[in-house]
């Protein structure tokens, strides 16, 4: 089968589905590759699962069917912190933030978590908040004293900080004005073309959709579809 | 080491959550401290009292046991009461030992000195009257009522002597005769209580008749070293012993043992006269045999023969070597009935029951502080978790394990409680002293009130507990180098303890401090362990 290194995809879900605890199922039959190099675009209706799918991918929550492959093996037989903390990079649509940190301290924490060597951690906080356009006065104040746009561009900075191989995006642009969204784009697709990261980003903007190389619409589960009409 | 870099950051972000629990466990580390320091101390005055310090003891059959055993066996009528000829039948066969019996087991490895004294009772004659002779005949003549002691003691009845019986039916003197078997034996000039001020001590393995007498007698009777006296037999007047003087001493028991009424001149201190224990027991010899048949005045046939009062005393290096001689006397077959006493081991106990009382009271004190300040550190904890519920849902989701978080989370505690422990052994050490002998001050105070109650219920003055106290007299020597961590009250209870913060005081703190730490973390733990990131993460609104 795929043995070849350049056939065995980073990331792959087989016939992956989704059911909360409360019964309603999200997900049902997904078989997505995800490849490095790449930029991906979720969309879909508000509800359709683009957030549940991100936990799956992340490892926060685990398929009820089906499996998700990383690097060949099963994100279920892995150590999902260790898997998460080194390997994927989520800027998440309520960007979870410590709001009694500040910018930079934020992404320090995580670059910590990974066990990742950096010769300058605080050097490289820094570098990555500018990259965001979040300047010097703005990265020494507390996440609670920052605006909405703000937060957002420090989750970003924060899941690109550690060097993950993936990087998942829920809404990143959503909180930006269209100059600040293009660049934000610009550099996820920069990460994906120059760095060689598999970037799967969530979105209701045609325009980074546009951008991206694959697009996986989600379509909302058929038994709600109906139900919806 | 993220762990503890992160624990520190926290600990420094939320300040007025720490400084509360801080309080806390601060309260806690100084209760326990102080309670600590008072049990500790209570325990080393203890074991420290007796451990380095001579005692002396002595074999005596034990009435209580025998009675008990009396009782229990088939000596009771059918109405109940005590059979009093079995009771007499068996109290016969439990004798006081003799001495010969008491030398041999003085030979033993733990006994460090033995030695005895026996004591006769002999009348004064013309030429030689006792100290407070007078007096006591007076209050004989004096008041009607005091005639009924006589069942007790001797007096002088209208000038002319009169036997007078004592509890084994013999007849009393006016004065104590007490032949010692060594120097050692004289317990009031080894202490200091007494002391030869002019002449000099007896020849002590001499059976001649010299003897010391107190000042008082010598005064009274116009004596100088190098006279002589004579004594008669109580019993029988022509049984004379001549006892030449080598010796006056001053001083001894002043006869405030008790504080109690006197029954007979012969228990004033200034009637005895010291011999050697040969003379003793030449007289008793001697009197055995001339000794006639007589008449008591309740009618009894008896010898007119004096016997003598044996006192023997072992002398032990600890009390380790003492309880280890009790056994022995076991092992070599004295009988159960007979027990080894010290009034050293007594008094002692007695001295200290203020204090463990004390070290009782602190025990419950640390048991409630520890249960109270428990449970406020586990609701503190709970409280605290509750509001950091969305920083674990944050860490866990950047991929933070949750045994990091919850190692966190016990790490913060722990570092505020060990400055508080820290804090509190300080505060803790400083004030531990004052506050257990204040303590200990009420407790006697308490116990005192007590006995002084007690004594008024028996009629008796009520500031009488004052001199006489827990420690019956006795022989009235109690080693003073007891004290090495202690000192007493007049009424000889412990009232000053070296309640002081020793490093092991400071690691049963330490470890309380743990100990309570990992308690109350352990609803955070359980806490961070149960909950999935994604549904802290989806609760939070
Ligand atoms: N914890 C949960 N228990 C039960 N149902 C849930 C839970 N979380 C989400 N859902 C439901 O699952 C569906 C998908 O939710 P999800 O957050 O993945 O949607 P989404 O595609 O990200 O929507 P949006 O574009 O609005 O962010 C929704 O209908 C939502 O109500
Ligand atoms: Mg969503």
């Amino acid at each position: 089968m795929n043995t070849g290194e350049n056939s065995m995809s980073l990331l792959k879900l087989e016939n992956v589905g989704y059911r909360y605890d409360s019964g309603n199922k999200i997900l049902n039959g997904l078989d997505y590759t995800f490849e490095k190099g790449k930029m991906y675009a979720v969309t879909g209706k508000s509800g359709a699962g683009k957030t549940t799918l991100l936990s799956l991918i992340s490892g926060l929550a685990s398929p009820t069917e089906g499996s998700i492959l990383f690097e060949g093996k099963d994100i279920k037989t892995i150590d999902r912190y260790h898997y998460r903390s080194r390997y994927v990079g989520v800027v998440f649509q309520q960007f979870n933030l410590l709001p009694h940190l500040n910018a930079v301290e934020n992404v320090t924490l995580s670059m910590r978590a990974s066990g990742k060597k950096f010769p300058d951690r605080q050097k490289r906080a820094m570098d990555m908040l500018s990259k965001v356009d979040l300047d010097e006065n703005i990265v020494r104040r507390r996440i609670l004293k920052l605006s909405g746009g703000e937060q957002q561009r420090v989750a970003i900075a924060r899941a690109l900080s550690y060097d993950p191989s993936i990087i998942l995006a829920d809404e990143p642009t959503g909180n930006l004005d269209l100059n600040t969204q293009k660049d934000i784009v610009d550099i996820f697709k920069r990460m994906a073309k120059d760095e060689g990261k598999c970037v799967i980003i969530v979105t209701h903007s045609p325009e980074v959709a546009k951008e991206s190389d694959e697009i996986y619409e989600l379509a909302p589960f058929s038994g709600k579809a109906a139900a919806l009409g | 080491m993220f762990v503890i870099q992160n624990a520190l950051k926290s600990i420094a972000r939320s300040k007025g959550r720490n400084i509360l629990i801080g309080i806390i466990v601060l309260a806690i580390a100084i209760s326990s401290c102080v309670a600590l320091a008072i049990k500790n101390a209570a325990a080393e005055s203890e074991a420290a009292g007796l451990s380095a310090v001579k005692i002396s003891g002595s074999i005596a059959v034990d009435r209580q046991k025998l009675l008990e055993a009396v009782s229990s066996s088939a000596g009771t009528d059918e109405d109940g009461s005590m059979d009093m000829g079995s009771m007499q039948e068996i109290m016969a066969q439990y004798p006081d030992l003799a001495l010969d019996e008491l030398l041999g087991y003085a030979d033993s490895d733990f006994v460090e000195d033995f030695h005895y004294s026996e004591t006769v009772s002999l009348s004064g004659t013309d030429d030689f009257v006792a100290y407070g002779a007078e007096e006591a005949a007076e209050a004989a003549t004096g008041d009607e009522g005091n005639m009924r002691t006589g069942g007790f003691g001797g007096g002088q009845f209208g000038g002319e002597p009169v036997p007078i019986f004592g509890n084994n039916g013999m007849s009393m003197g006016d004065f104590s005769i007490t032949g010692y078997s060594s120097e050692s034996a004289m317990t009031e000039f080894v202490s200091g209580a007494a002391k030869i001020t002019e002449g000099e001590l007896f020849d002590m393995d001499s059976s001649d008749l010299s003897c010391l007498i107190s000042e008082e007698l010598a005064a009274i009777n116009g004596l100088a070293i190098g006279d002589s006296f004579s004594l008669s037999n109580p019993s029988n007047e022509d049984e004379i012993y001549t006892f030449a003087v080598t010796g006056i001493y001053a001083g001894g028991d002043t006869g405030e043992t008790g504080g109690g009424p006197q029954f007979s001149t012969a228990q004033d201190p200034a009637n005895l006269i010291c011999i050697s224990y040969p003379a003793a027991a030449s007289i008793v010899s001697n009197s055995e045999s001339v000794g006639t048949s007589v008449t008591d005045i309740q009618g009894y046939e008896r010898s007119s023969a004096l016997s003598g009062q044996l006192a023997a005393t072992f002398v032990f290096d600890n009390k380790a070597d003492y309880d280890s001689f009790a056994e022995e006397l076991g092992e070599r077959g004295l009988s159960d009935y007979y027990t080894l006493s010290s009034s050293d081991i007594s008094s002692y106990e007695a001295s200290l029951v203020p204090l463990e009382n004390l070290s009782g009271f602190a025990t419950t004190l640390l048991l409630i502080v520890l249960a109270i300040g428990a449970v406020i550190l586990i609701v503190v904890n709970i409280f605290n978790i509750r509001e950091r519920k969305y920083e674990v849902g944050v860490l866990t989701a950047i991929g933070i394990k949750k045994g990091k978080v919850a190692m966190q989370f016990v790490t913060e505690l722990l570092c505020v409680t060990l400055i508080a422990v820290i804090l509190g052994a300080g505060i803790g050490a400083a004030i531990s002293v004052p506050i257990s002998n204040q303590l200990l001050a009420s407790q006697i105070e308490q116990m005192q009130t007590q006995s002084q109650e007690q004594n008024q219920n028996f009629g008796r003055p009520g500031d009488f507990s004052q001199d006489e106290g827990p420690v019956q007299s006795g022989n009235g020597s109690f080693p003073g180098t007891i004290m090495l961590n202690a000192a007493r009250t007049d009424a000889g209870y412990i009232d000053q303890i070296n309640a002081t913060v020793s490093p092991a005081i400071l690691g049963e703190l330490i470890g309380i401090g743990l100990l309570l730490t990992l308690l109350s973390s352990l609803a955070a733990v359980v806490f961070v362990l149960r909950y999935e990131p994604l549904k802290i993460l989806a609760n939070r609104t």
